[in-house]
C-alpha cells in the first residue's frame, strides 16, 4: 500500500518535473483560458448588469475545455516516447502509475485556475471568495480522475483528439451540474451552497473509487 | 438462421402494426390532452426497451471485463446500437408531445436532459467502437465506457431534480391509467420490447459475421479505408 502511494508521487513528481523543465503546458493554458474569456466578452455583450450572470458559465466553459487539452497531454509525451509500456513493464501497479499521472494532471489544471479565477474576477468585476475557490478545486478532483482514465484510453486509439471530448465530456455533467450551482450561489445567486458542495464531495469520492478500479482494465495490456 | 431472423422481423413488425392499431383505435383519447397523449403509449415504451438495452450494454460490459469473452462484447455492441436508436425515438416522440402540451419543444427538466446525455453517452460509445482499430484492447475500452455511461445517467437525472419539473410523473404505477389505456400500454411495451430484442438478435448476427470475416473484409463491408489489422 505505501509502496503504491510512493510510485503514485514518483510518477507524480517525475511529470510535474518534466512540465518544469519545458514549461510547455501551464503558460498554454494560461494564455488559452484569458483567451476564452476575451472570447466571451465579444460573445455576450457583457456589461456590469449581466456579467455576474454569465461568468459561471464562461467559468465552467473555460475550465472544462482547458481540462481537456490538460489531460489530452497528459499522455501525449508518453505516447510519443512509448514510454508508458516501459512503465507498466516495471512491477508497480498500473493503478498507482495512473494515480500518479492523474496527480500530476490535476496539480496542472489546477495551475490553470490560478490564472482563470482572478481574471475572471478582475475581468468579470465577480466576486473572488473561498467558497468559490472550493467549489472548483472540488469538481476538479473528480473531473481529473475521469479526464486521466479516458486520456489513457484513448491515447492508444487513433482519431483521440475527437473521441477525448466525446467520451469526457458528458460524463463530467455531474460536476458541472454541482459546480455551477455551487459557483452561482458563491457569486451571489440564491439556493443552497452547502448541498451543491456535498454533491460534489459525494461525486468525487464515487468516480475517483470508480476509476481506480476501472484503470487496470485501461492501461493493462 | 437468417430465414429465423426473417421470420422473427415479420412477426416484430405484425405485432408493432397491433400496436399501433390499438393505439388509434382501442385507447380512448384524453379528456384534458386529446390526441397528443397517444404519443405516450410508444414514448415510454421505446423508452423502456432503450433502458433495457443499455441495462444489455452494461452486463455485457462487465461480463467482458471479467472473462474476455467475445460474446459478451458482442452483445454490447449489439445493444448500444439498438439503444440508441431508440433513445433516439423517445426524444423525438417526447418533443412532438411537447411542443403542444408545454408550448415548447424542448425544456432543461430532469428526464429530459438526462435522456439527452444518455443519448449523447452511448452515441459517444457507438464512436469509439467506430473510429478505433476493432481489437480486445477496444472492447475493453468500450466496455469501462460503457460501465461509467451506465452510472451516469441516474446522477444526472437526480442532480437536475432540484430545478422544477414538468414531466409527467410515474402514471403506471400510481394506478392513473383508465384500464383500456393501460392494457393499451402493456401491449405497445411488450411489442416494443420483443422488436428491440429482434433488432439486438440481427445486430449480434452481424457483429458475429463481421468478427469471423477474413481480415480486410470488414473495411470492404463498411466501405471504409483501415490500416491493416494485427489482431482480431
Amino acid at each position: 500500500m505505501t509502496r503504491s502511494v510512493e510510485v503514485a508521487f514518483a510518477v507524480a513528481r517525475k511529470d510535474l518535473t518534466s512540465e518544469w523543465r519545458t514549461r510547455e503546458l501551464v503558460p498554454a493554458l494560461g494564455q488559452f483560458v484569458v483567451l476564452a474569456l476575451v472570447i466571451a466578452n465579444f460573445g455576450f455583450q457583457i456589461d456590469s448588469q449581466n456579467a455576474a450572470t454569465i461568468a459561471p458559465g464562461v467559468l465552467w466553459l473555460a475550465l472544462v475545455f482547458a481540462g481537456l487539452v490538460a489531460f489530452g497531454r497528459a499522455f501525449a509525451a508518453e505516447r510519443e516516447q512509448a514510454s508508458l509500456e516501459a512503465m507498466l513493464l516495471t512491477p508497480a501497479s498500473p493503478v498507482a502509475i495512473f494515480a500518479g499521472k492523474a496527480l500530476a494532471a490535476a496539480l496542472l489544471l489546477i495551475a490553470c485556475e490560478v490564472v482563470l479565477l482572478p481574471a475572471l474576477a478582475l475581468l468579470f468585476g465577480t466576486p473572488l471568495n473561498v467558497a468559490l475557490v472550493a467549489a472548483v478545486l472540488l469538481a476538479t478532483v473528480g473531473m481529473a480522475a475521469l479526464g486521466c482514465l479516458f486520456a489513457a484510453m484513448v491515447a492508444r486509439v487513433r482519431a483521440r483528439e475527437v473521441l477525448l471530448p466525446l467520451l469526457t465530456l458528458p460524463l463530467w455533467i455531474p460536476f458541472i451540474i454541482a459546480g455551477g450551482q455551487a459557483v452561482q450561489v458563491a457569486m451571489g445567486a440564491s439556493g443552497s451552497y452547502n448541498q451543491a458542495v456535498a454533491l460534489l464531495i459525494d461525486f468525487d469520492i464515487l468516480f475517483v473509487v470508480l476509476t481506480s478500479l476501472a484503470a487496470r482494465f485501461v492501461l493493462d495490456d | 438462421m437468417t430465414k429465423t431472423y426473417e421470420r422473427l422481423t415479420a412477426v416484430a413488425v405484425l405485432l408493432m402494426l397491433l400496436a399501433a392499431g390499438m393505439i388509434f383505435l382501442y385507447a380512448p383519447e384524453d379528456y384534458l390532452q386529446k390526441e397528443p397523449q397517444r404519443i405516450f403509449y410508444l414514448h415510454v415504451s421505446a423508452a423502456i426497451a432503450a433502458f433495457a438495452c443499455f441495462l444489455a450494454v452494461l452486463v455485457g460490459s462487465v461480463i467482458y471485463l471479467r472473462t474476455e469473452n467475445a460474446r459478451a462484447d458482442r452483445l454490447a455492441r449489439a445493444a448500444a446500437l439498438v439503444g440508441v436508436v431508440l433513445t433516439t425515438v423517445t426524444l423525438v416522440m417526447g418533443m412532438l408531445y411537447a411542443k403542444p402540451i408545454w408550448g415548447t419543444f424542448w425544456t432543461w427538466d430532469a428526464r429530459l436532459t438526462s435522456t439527452l446525455v444518455l443519448w449523447i453517452i452511448y452515441a459517444g460509445y457507438l464512436l469509439l467502437r467506430r473510429l478505433a482499430e476493432p481489437g480486445p484492447q477496444v472492447a475493453r475500452y468500450a466496455a469501462v465506457a460503457g460501465i461509467f455511461g451506465f452510472v451516469d445517467v441516474p446522477i444526472v437525472y437526480f442532480s437536475v431534480t432540484w430545478w422544477r419539473t414538468v414531466h409527467p410523473g410515474p402514471v403506471i404505477v400510481t394506478n392513473a391509467l383508465p384500464p383500456e389505456m393501460l392494457i393499451t400500454f402493456l401491449v405497445t411495451m411488450a411489442c416494443t420490447l420483443f422488436l428491440a430484442a429482434v433488432m439486438v438478435g440481427i445486430r449480434y448476427r452481424i457483429e458475429t459475421l463481421l468478427d469471423e470475416a477474413p481480415s480486410g473484409a470488414e473495411a470492404t463491408i463498411r466501405g471504409t479505408q483501415r490500416e491493416p489489422e494485427l489482431a482480431r
